[in-house]
């Protein structure tokens, strides 16, 4: 097998705009797909609605495309149903974080095995750019033409919530780290949650004074470093991983087949 | 088994079991809470039977969804605010063809309304509650042998339809306990139908309109009405075989009752003065029946727990005026009937006989 079977490359090119940043997690999920044998036999793909949402139909295994904000309990219950397979969510932080946020908060709570990639972008990219749950404070949108009002949503002090979840923080930027924190989101026997920034150049980046995607991905490069080793907690702009301890039993985790490690 | 005391509500989690129901997912509404409190003690006993209390019924529901596609019959319990909640991935699953059953025992709405009273005010809900067209099937029994019962069938429906199948109960049917052996209760179990998930092949089960490839189907009116009119079809003709509903009383009576559900228990004693039509399949309506059941009677009178929502079903099904007695607030009881009836003069003049309440079969 190769990283390409992975992906349905008859339906390229996607339906993401130019300087999209969900293809960069499309090629590195596909790519550790490939590392640890998940193919469409043992793995199934949950995704929302939103940009990311697409990404499901894009890749060679099944994959669910709920409805906005429900890729949690859908996930879960597959999961229960059939706790040998890998389950994957794909989504943004708009249908995660907010219309999904009860979702996200009993989900973390239960703790069931699986995988959860947040394509963070800070933007409702699709609807054409109104604010977040993550978008900052005091961020110019087409819904907070004088600055976005709130404080974005905390995603790591929600997932650590957990003391047995995974919570990653990397950049679309920062490849080998995202590589390396959804390989070991995958084997992790609970919930694991990647939060993955990302640009999204069309329906906010150049809103808020981005000439380019690489701009954007240059951005992350210069703001984003990376925390010390065994860090407990991640500061803004810190990538790291946040691991709590292991579940040795939970509801319906436990590894499953075709993770690896 | 013998005979024993069984409840409403206890029925239809027997009847999905023996469907082969195998993922209940739900949250705590009165009067349906028994289900789900009797999923969980069934799911402690049998391991292969999965259980989750959700967080709240839009969970429940995309749950279900979830677990059908994954390879579990599945179902889900809930009353009528809670069945408002379920709306949308119940047109997710009309949409993505996925079947799953959806137990609403009816109290009086709208909102939190009267906890928990009984009524009937759900059916158009059942009918139109999601977003756009779609095709839904929906029983409605009225005695707990038939909870059992039509849960069985309403399995068997949703899996030959692909799609969402309710089963309509009430607060009184849920909660009422009679003398049953539903052992006896023979109904052939309809495998199921749709390939789990991970089967070996790439499908994408999308609520957005999409070509078979998976691409999006978007701005492509062509697609969507080829897509609507195949699964409608199918759904109907699937709803054929299932036309499930009681002729009888006094045939040769001048007036037709309609009544369904536990209102047609509680009119039990008007049986000697009227004929009585009882659907038990809501939806899809039973129009090839009742329009040649009613062309034998000058008048027709529906009595039920809504401000006349299957009345106005059946006044646009026959192109003729009805009577209505609506029994509203959770009044529903035979002294609520009889003054319903008198207000539009037609009570019968003989006192009517307080017999016994159970329902003559008649297919």
């Amino acid at each position: 097998m190769a990283v390409k079977d992975k992906l349905k490359t008859d339906l390229f090119p996607t339906i993401w705009c130019p300087g999209c940043g969900i293809g960069l997690i499309m090629q590195q999920l596909a790519t550790v797909m490939d590392e640890l044998g998940l193919d469409k036999t043992n793995t199934v793909i949950v995704t929302g609605i939103g940009c990311t949402g697409r990404m499901g139909a894009y890749m060679n295994f099944e994959s669910v495309y709920t409805l906005h904000g429900r890729t949690l309990p859908v996930a879960e219950a597959i999961k229960m149903v059939r706790p040998e397979l890998n389950v994957l969510v794909v989504s943004g932080d708009g249908d995660l974080a907010s219309i999904g946020g009860n979702h996200l908060l009993h989900s973390i709570r239960r703790n069931p095995n699986v995988t959860v990639l947040c394509n963070n972008n800070e933007i409702y990219g699709l609807t054409g750019g109104q604010t977040g749950p993550t978008t900052p404070q005091g961020t110019s949108t087409i819904s907070s033409p004088a600055g976005a009002t709130y404080t974005p949503i905390n995603l790591q002090g929600v997932v650590n919530t957990n003391p047995n979840a995974y919570y990653a923080k990397t950049t679309v930027y920062h490849q080998g780290p995202m590589r390396k924190a959804i390989r070991e989101a995958i084997a992790w026997p609970g919930f694991a949650f990647v939060d993955i920034a990302s640009q999204c150049i069309e329906n906010n980046g150049r809103r808020i004074g981005f000439a380019s995607a690489n701009d954007m991905l240059q951005h992350y490069r210069t703001e984003y470093k990376t925390a010390p080793p065994g860090s407990k907690h991640l500061e803004p702009h810190q990538l790291g991983i946040v691991k709590g301890e292991p579940a040795t039993v939970a509801g319906s985790a436990g590894p499953a087949q075709g993770a690896g490690e | 088994m013998t005979k024993r005391l069984v409840q409403g509500n206890e029925a239809v989690l027997l009847g999905a079991v023996k469907a082969g129901a195998t993922y209940f997912a739900g949250y705590p509404i009165s009067p349906s809470s028994e289900i789900l409190a009797q999923a969980s003690v069934y799911a402690a006993q049998h391991p292969e039977f999965r259980f989750l209390q959700e967080e709240d019924e839009i969970a429940s529901a995309n749950a279900i969804m979830g677990g059908s596609l994954a390879g579990a019959k599945s179902f889900t319990a809930t009353s009528g605010p809670g069945f408002s909640l379920m709306q949308e991935a119940i047109g997710y699953g009309h949409k993505v063809g996925i079947p799953c059953v959806i137990v609403n025992v009816m109290r009086v709405g709208p909102a939190t309304g009267m906890p928990t009273m009984p009524g009937q005010g759900d059916l158009n809900q059942t009918r139109y509650g999601s977003t756009g067209d779609y095709t839904s099937i929906v029983f409605y029994p009225s005695s707990v042998a038939e909870c059992y019962e039509y849960t069985i069938q309403a399995f068997n429906a949703a899996e030959e339809s692909r799609s969402p199948v309710i089963l309509l109960s009430d607060a009184f049917l849920g909660h009422l306990n009679e003398v049953a052996d539903l052992d006896a209760i023979d109904v052939p179990i309809v495998p199921r139908t749709l390939e789990p998930l991970a089967s070996g092949g790439t499908r994408l089960f999308s609520g957005v309109a999409t070509y078979p490839d998976g691409e999006p189907a978007t701005a492509d009116a062509d697609e969507f009405i080829r897509q609507y009119h195949e699964s409608r079809a199918q759904r109907v003709e699937v709803a054929e075989r299932y036309a499930f509903y009681e002729y009888g009383w006094n045939k040769d009576a001048e007036t037709l009752v309609i009544a369904f559900g536990i209102t047609r228990r509680i009119a039990q004693p008007l049986a000697p003065h009227f004929a009585l039509f009882r659907p038990i399949r809501i939806w899809p309506t039973l129009d090839k029946e009742l329009t040649e059941i009613a062309a034998r009677y000058k008048k027709i009178i529906v009595i039920e727990g809504s401000d006349g929502q299957y009345a106005n079903v059946v006044e646009r099904m026959l192109f003729r005026r009805v009577e209505r007695v609506p029994l509203l607030g959770g009044r529903m009881s035979l002294e609520a009937i009889r003054e319903g009836l008198a207000e539009i003069g037609m009570l019968p003049a003989e006192p009517t006989p307080s017999g016994s309440a159970s329902p003559a079969r008649v297919g």
